[in-house]
C-alpha cells in the first residue's frame, strides 16, 4: 500500500470522536502527505479554487459601511494604528507625588477653581481667597481676597501665555489681573449671574454663566463685549476651546454640549447641538492629538465619557464610567485620557481612571480623596494632574509620564517644553 | 435576483444569508458566534463581557469597543460575500499572543445551494428549526471547554473567509496562509443549514502535550 493512500481516510472516520481513542494521538505527516496537502490546498472538497484572506480591519473600506459610526470609529482607530509605536507598559504611580491643604475649599460641582499656567504657577481659589503656587519653588502668595462674605471666585483660567489670569466671581463680576505685579487690570461686565466657566482664546476670554448666556470678550477693546450668546437652557458649567481656536465647546446644566465656530458666534448660530448626556455637562477636554475630536463627561446620572467627532457631530465612543465626571484630562505623551470623579453609587466615586484611548479600555484607577474630586488640572508640561477635591486637598499625580520622545503624537509636548523652557529662562 | 424574505416560513436567498450571517455576527454590534468562541475559550476575560439573549439562548457580548467594531466590520463583509455566493468557507484562529502559534483553529465551512442562487427559488424550512440547530451548535461551543485543552497563555484570534477566486481582495483584507496546526485534533460539531447554506463546523487544535504518548 504505498504511502499517499493511507493517509486517505474516509471523512466520515477522519472526524470521528473514536478515532482519537483508538489511534495515537500523535501523527507525523510524511513530505508525500504535506506535498499533497499543499496542492490540495487551493482547492476545496469539491474541486473548486478557492483564496484565503485574512481579515484586518484597516482605515478605509472598499465599500460603504454599514455603520457610520463604525466607519468612523474604524478611522479613528486606524490613525494610531499607523502612527503609533508600540510604547512598552508603563507605571502608574499608585500614590501622590504631594498633597497641598486646601482649606476652605469649596465643595462645588458646577466651579472651576483651578488653573495651571505655562508660567509654572498654579492659581487656586480657596473660598474667598485667591492663591498662587509656583511649581518651581512651591513659594506661595495669596492674589486677592473678597471681603462681605457672599461672594467669592467661581472661576480661574490663565491666558494662553499666562500673562493675564481671569477670574470670575458667584456676583457675576469677571475680572483680569496682572499677577507679575499682582494688579487688577480690569473689570468686565455683561453677566447677571455667577461665572461658572471661563476659556481663553488668544485676546478673547470666553465666559460662562448661571444666567445662561456666553459672553466673548475682547480684551484689547475699550468696549470688551464681542458677542453675547443665549441659547442654553441653563447654567453654562463647561467651556472649551479647540487647541487651533476654530470650535467652542460648550457643557450646560440642562445636559446639552453645545460646538460653535469661532466665526459664527456672533449670530448665536451653533454648529452642533448634542444631547446625549442625561446630566450636566462640566468636563470638556479637546484632543491633542487628533483635530475636532472633543471628549465630553456628565454629571452624576450620566456618568459617561463621550468622544465626539465635531466635525460631523457624532458620537464616536461613549463609555460608562458609572460615575459624576468633574474633569477630562487628555494624556499628551500616551494616548490616554483620564477623568475625575464625584459621587456614585456603584463605582470609580471620588477617584481618578485613566482610560487607553480610542479603545477606552480602562488602564487603571487612582485616588485617594476621602470625598469627591471637583476639579482637575494638568501641568504645562503634561506629567502631572492635580485633583482638587472636596476632602479640602490638592493632590498631585506623576499620571502622564514618561514623556516618549516621538514625532506626531508629542508634538505638541514637545512644543509645550519649548515654551516652559523659554518662559522659565525670563524668570 | 433573490427577493425579500415574504412569508414567515420560506426562506429566500437574502433571508437565508441573513440568518447565516447573522450566524457569524449579528445586527446591533454583536457577534454570537465569535464572541462564544471568545469567552468560553478564554480569549477575552469573562468581564469585558455582558449578556443578551439571542436564538432563545443568553449570549454574551465582548464590552471591548476595539473587538466590537473589529467584528462588525469583517462580518459585514462576509454577510456581502456570503449573499453574493462567494464565501466558501469562514475560520475563527486562535493564536498564541507571544509565539503567533495556532492553537486552535474553528472552521466553518458553507455550501450554497447553487441552484437558488442563479434563479432565486424560495425553499422552505421554519425558523424554529434553524434555531434550534444554531442553539445546539452554541451549547456544543460551551461544552468544548471539557476537551479542548487549556489556554493558559494571552491569546490573539484571527479571522480568515476562504472565497471563489474571482473575489476582489477588500482594503480591509489582506491574502493569508491557511494557518494550519500541525497535527491537530479535530472534532466536528453539528452542522445547521438553511436549506439554501449549510454550515458545517469543526474545531481542530494543537494536541495537549500533557497527553499520554
Amino acid at each position: 500500500m504505498d504511502e499517499s493512500a493511507t493517509w486517505r481516510l474516509p471523512e466520515s472516520d477522519w472526524y470521528s470522536p473514536r478515532r482519537l481513542h483508538d489511534c495515537p494521538t500523535h501523527y507525523s505527516f510524511p513530505q508525500a502527505y504535506r506535498q499533497k496537502l499543499i496542492e490540495n490546498l487551493s482547492l476545496d472538497s469539491q474541486g473548486r479554487p478557492f483564496k484565503i484572506m485574512v481579515f484586518r480591519g484597516s482605515p478605509k473600506s472598499s465599500r460603504k459601511s454599514i455603520r457610520f459610526v463604525d466607519e468612523l470609529r474604524q478611522e479613528v482607530a486606524a490613525i494610531f494604528e499607523k502612527d503609533c509605536k508600540q510604547t512598552p507598559y508603563r507605571c502608574i504611580p499608585k500614590g501622590e507625588k504631594r498633597v497641598l491643604d486646601a482649606p476652605r475649599l469649596r465643595n462645588d460641582y458646577y466651579s472651576n477653581i483651578m488653573s495651571w499656567g505655562i508660567n509654572n504657577i498654579l492659581a487656586v481659589a480657596l473660598g474667598p481667597e485667591l492663591y498662587l503656587w509656583n511649581s518651581e519653588d512651591q513659594a506661595v502668595h495669596k492674589l486677592l481676597q473678597v471681603r462681605g462674605g457672599n461672594d467669592w471666585p467661581t472661576s480661574v483660567t490663565w491666558s494662553e501665555d499666562a500673562s493675564t489670569l481671569a477670574v470670575g466671581y458667584m456676583c457675576s463680576n469677571l475680572q483680569l489681573w496682572d499677577v507679575e505685579s499682582s494688579k487688577l487690570i480690569r473689570s468686565l461686565q455683561g453677566h447677571s449671574g455667577r461665572i461658572a466657566s471661563t476659556a481663553w482664546n488668544g485676546h478673547i476670554l470666553t465666559s460662562g454663566s448661571r444666567d445662561k448666556s456666553i459672553i466673548n470678550h475682547d480684551v484689547r477693546a475699550a468696549n470688551s463685549l464681542a458677542s453675547c450668546i443665549k441659547r442654553h437652557a441653563d447654567e453654562v458649567c463647561g467651556l472649551k476651546w479647540s487647541t487651533e481656536g476654530n470650535r467652542l465647546a460648550s457643557g450646560g446644566n440642562e445636559n446639552l454640549l453645545y460646538i460653535w465656530e469661532a466665526s459664527k458666534m456672533s449670530s448665536s448660530k451653533f454648529l452642533h447641538r448634542l444631547s446625549d448626556h442625561c446630566a450636566a455637562v462640566k468636563a470638556l477636554a479637546w484632543c491633542p492629538y487628533q483635530n475636532n475630536v472633543l471628549a465630553s463627561g456628565g454629571g452624576l446620572s450620566d456618568g459617561c465619557i463621550k468622544i465626539w467627532n465635531t466635525e460631523k457631530g457624532i458620537c464616536i465612543n461613549n463609555i460608562e464610567t458609572k460615575a459624576q465626571i468633574c474633569g477630562l484630562e487628555w494624556n499628551r505623551h500616551h494616548k490616554e485620557i483620564l477623568s475625575g470623579h464625584g459621587y456614585s453609587i456603584r463605582e470609580n466615586q471620588n477617584k481618578l481612571c485613566l482610560w487607553r484611548y480610542p479603545s477606552m479600555t480602562k488602564v487603571g484607577e487612582l485616588g485617594n480623596h476621602k470625598s469627591r474630586i471637583i476639579n482637575l488640572c494638568q501641568s504645562p508640561d503634561g506629567i502631572t494632574v492635580i485633583s482638587a477635591g472636596a476632602d479640602e486637598t490638592l493632590r498631585f499625580w506623576d499620571v502622564f509620564g514618561p514623556p516618549t520622545a516621538g514625532a506626531g503624537n508629542s508634538m505638541v509636548s514637545d512644543l509645550q517644553g519649548l515654551l516652559s523652557f523659554r518662559t522659565s529662562l525670563l524668570r | 435576483m433573490a427577493s425579500r424574505t415574504v412569508a414567515k416560513d420560506i426562506i429566500t436567498l437574502r433571508g437565508s444569508a441573513a440568518i447565516v450571517s447573522e450566524f457569524f455576527g449579528y445586527a446591533a454590534n454583536s457577534v454570537m458566534f465569535f464572541y462564544s468562541i471568545l469567552y468560553n475559550r478564554g480569549v477575552y476575560p469573562e468581564e469585558s463581557f455582558a449578556k443578551v439573549k439571542k436564538y432563545g439562548l443568553p449570549m454574551l457580548l465582548t464590552q471591548d469597543e476595539g473587538v466590537k467594531s473589529f467584528i462588525t466590520n469583517l462580518t459585514a463583509q462576509l454577510s456581502e460575500w456570503l449573499e453574493a455566493g462567494k464565501l466558501q468557507r469562514v475560520v475563527m484562529v486562535i493564536m498564541s499572543k507571544a509565539t503567533n502559534e495556532v492553537l486552535e483553529r474553528w472552521n466553518f465551512s458553507i455550501e450554497t445551494d447553487s441552484h437558488v442562487f442563479e434563479k432565486g427559488v424560495s425553499r422552505e424550512k421554519s425558523d424554529r428549526e434553524i434555531m434550534r440547530e444554531i442553539q445546539a451548535i452554541m451549547r456544543q461551543i460551551a461544552s468544548s471547554i471539557t476537551y479542548l485543552p487549556c489556554l493558559d497563555e494571552p491569546c490573539v484570534f484571527d479571522v480568515l473567509a476562504y472565497t471563489d477566486t474571482d473575489v476582489a481582495v477588500p482594503f480591509t483584507w489582506i491574502e493569508s496562509d491557511p494557518k494550519l496546526i500541525a497535527n491537530p485534533q479535530m472534532v466536528k460539531l453539528h452542522s445547521f443549514d438553511t436549506k439554501i447554506h449549510k454550515v458545517d463546523t469543526l474545531v481542530s487544535y494543537k494536541n495537549d502535550e500533557w497527553d499520554e504518548q
